[in-house]
C-alpha cells in the first residue's frame, strides 16, 4: 500500500494548503473513495488550522510533523508539534444544535473531527504534543472490463 | 473562495464556488455576511460548486443565518455534493438550517 508520508509544516496558515497538496498525492496511491479522502482532509484541516490558530505563537518558527500511513481498512494521522498543550479530546463533546439562535458557533471543529474518526488520541511528551486519528475506509471496488474486439 | 450575488422576486441568492477550508472561507466571510445581512431578504445559498466544507464555513453559515433570522428572514442551502452533504449531516447544521436538494425547493423554504 506505499510508504508512510511525512510532512513538516510551518506556522502559516499558507501550509495547510501545503500540506493537503501533497496529502492528495500520497491518497491517489491507495484506492480511497471519495468520502474517505474527504474526510481525511476535514480531519487533517481541522487539527492543523486549530494548532496554529490556537497552539502556536503568532509568527514564531514552530512546526507540525505530520505522518500519515495506510494501514487495513483505515488509515492513520500523527500530528505532532512543539504548541501549547491541547487534549483534543478535551473539545469533542459539543452540544446539538437546536435552534439557531442558541447554536454554537465556535469550537466546531474538533467535535468534527472525532465523528469522522473511529479513534482519537493524545499524549503529551513535553514539549511537544502527539495526537492520532485513524478513519475506517472501505477502498473503491475496481471493476475490470475486459473490451474484445473482432 | 468566489462568490456571486443575485436577486430576484425578493430573494438574495448567493452562488458559493471553491473549498471553504481555514483560508477559503476567511477570504469571504465579511462579504459574505455583508452582502446578505444588511438587507435581510429571505435568503438561498447555492453550495453545487463548493468542493469542501468545514468548522470555519460551518461557523459562516451559521451566524449569517442568525443574523439573517434576527431580522426576520430565512436562509437555505442548496446543491451540495456528497461530501459537503456528509459534513453537513455529521455536523447537524441541517438541524437549524434548511438544506434543499434544488433552488425551486430552497426558494420555498425560505418563503412565506
Amino acid at each position: 500500500m506505499g510508504g508512510d508520508l511525512h510532512l513538516v509544516l510551518n506556522n502559516t496558515l499558507a501550509a495547510i494548503e501545503d500540506g493537503r497538496r501533497e496529502l492528495l498525492k500520497f491518497f491517489e496511491q491507495h484506492a480511497l473513495p471519495v468520502l474517505a479522502v474527504n474526510r481525511l482532509e476535514v480531519i487533517f484541516e481541522e487539527i492543523v488550522s486549530n494548532a496554529i490558530r490556537h497552539g502556536f505563537t503568532p509568527r514564531s518558527d514552530q512546526s507540525m510533523h505530520v505522518r500519515a500511513r495506510a494501514k487495513p481498512g483505515a488509515f492513520e494521522f500523527t500530528f505532532e508539534d512543539d504548541g501549547d498543550p491541547f487534549d483534543p479530546r478535551d473539545a469533542v463533546e459539543s452540544p446539538a444544535f437546536t435552534t439557531l439562535e442558541a447554536a454554537r458557533i465556535g469550537g466546531l471543529g474538533l467535535p468534527l473531527v472525532a465523528r469522522l474518526s473511529s479513534g482519537l488520541s493524545y499524549e503529551r511528551e513535553d514539549p511537544r504534543n502527539i495526537r492520532r486519528a485513524v478513519t475506517d475506509f472501505q477502498p473503491v471496488n475496481r471493476t475490470i472490463i475486459t473490451v474484445s474486439t473482432t | 473562495m468566489e462568490l456571486q450575488v443575485s436577486e430576484a422576486d425578493g430573494i438574495t441568492k448567493v452562488a458559493l464556488s471553491g473549498r471553504m477550508d481555514t483560508i477559503g472561507t476567511s477570504q469571504i466571510e465579511t462579504r459574505f455576511t455583508a452582502l446578505i445581512v444588511p438587507g435581510g431578504k429571505p435568503t438561498i445559498i447555492d453550495l453545487s460548486e463548493v468542493s469542501f466544507l468545514a468548522s470555519l464555513g460551518v461557523r459562516m453559515l451559521i451566524s449569517t443565518a442568525r443574523a439573517l433570522s434576527r431580522k426576520g428572514s430565512r436562509m437555505a442551502l442548496f446543491g451540495a455534493t456528497e461530501p459537503v452533504m456528509e459534513i453537513i449531516d455529521t455536523t447537524s447544521l441541517d438541524q437549524i438550517i434548511p438544506v434543499a436538494p434544488s433552488e425551486p425547493q430552497a426558494i420555498a423554504l425560505v418563503q412565506g
